[in-house]
């Protein structure tokens, strides 16, 4: 929302390729925490995203192993969509754009 | 059979819970809603005063939240969304923060209502109302954890506390709380 029109109006700048910039995905990053539930991860991967039952527990035992994981990649608008959810369902979640 | 959750026909869930469980969740739910704030009114304009209005600030009551709040608990179910950005966190956190609030102040009214005064025993559930229960929950222990100090996995809840910390006496409902959430995901249709 923010970044991509600050850096068309500086399209001379040699390495800001400003249709890369605006492709780039913002992602949802859910981190590990020692409250929640493993079958409660889970469910919200599934339920919220529509993910089916395979892929929610890999996010999920991803989150559990390696202390994060990245679960949804689109707009930013979409990102924070998708964080206030998980922040909703009491996951630990934030936005990244790499 | 005994059971505390379990799924019933049409994407219902059945509970039946026992009074002191009952009575426990209806005090704690109820101190949960407390801790999660005032309800909306309190951002309402006193009065209307047409100069504010035509200005605009007729609703400076209203000020949202921006900051990480400061009550480790509250600071667990609402952090920053941009571990490195204080700016973008505080603009996300002024429109997400107070719906927020709210939506699990509801889920916990929601869970409330099925308790009555905590006599305990059956009731039957939709599948929207089951899910706030679980939502309601999980936003329980979250808060217990918090107070516990819970960090990391590594952790044993309650391993923190002094001996004489009130908080004590919450350690094996947290661990009830967590074999009764474990029940109702069971009995959640998918």
């Amino acid at each position: 929302m923010s970044s991509a029109p600050a850096e068309l109006e500086q399209p001379e700048v040699a390495d800001a390729d400003p249709l890369e910039a605006a492709d780039r995905p913002w992602t949802t990053v859910v981190w590990n925490d020692p409250v929640n539930l493993m079958s409660y991860v889970t469910y919200v991967f599934q339920t919220y995203f529509g993910y089916p039952r395979s892929k929610a527990e890999k996010l999920m035992m991803d989150v559990h192993q390696r202390g994060k994981a990245s679960v949804s990649t689109g707009s930013r608008e979409e990102m924070e969509r998708d964080v206030s959810a998980m922040h909703g369902y009491g996951l630990w979640a934030t936005l990244q754009h790499d | 059979m005994t059971y505390t959750f379990r799924a019933g026909p049409d994407r219902t869930v059945q509970a039946d819970l026992e009074q002191a469980v009952a009575q426990l969740l209806v005090q704690l739910f109820g101190e949960m809603i407390e801790l999660l704030g005032p309800t909306e009114s309190s951002a309402k304009p006193t009065t209307a005063d047409p100069l504010a209005v035509e200005l605009g600030l007729d609703d400076l009551g209203a000020e949202q939240p921006s900051v990480l709040p400061q009550d480790p608990a509250l600071a667990r179910l609402f952090p920053n969304a941009y571990p490195e950005d204080e700016q973008a966190s505080a603009e996300f956190r002024r429109y997400t923060e107070s719906d927020l609030r709210s939506g699990k102040r509801d889920r916990i009214r929601r869970a409330l209502e099925t308790l009555g005064t905590g006599q305990g025993g059956k009731f039957d559930m939709d599948e929207e109302q089951a899910q706030c229960w679980l939502g309601a929950l999980n936003d329980l222990r979250l808060v217990l954890g918090a107070r516990f100090g819970l960090s990391d996995d590594g952790q044993e809840p309650g391993g923190d506390l002094a001996p004489e910390d009130p908080m004590q006496v919450l350690v094996p409902a947290y661990y009830y709380l967590g074999y009764l959430q474990e029940s109702l995901i069971e009995a959640l249709p998918r």
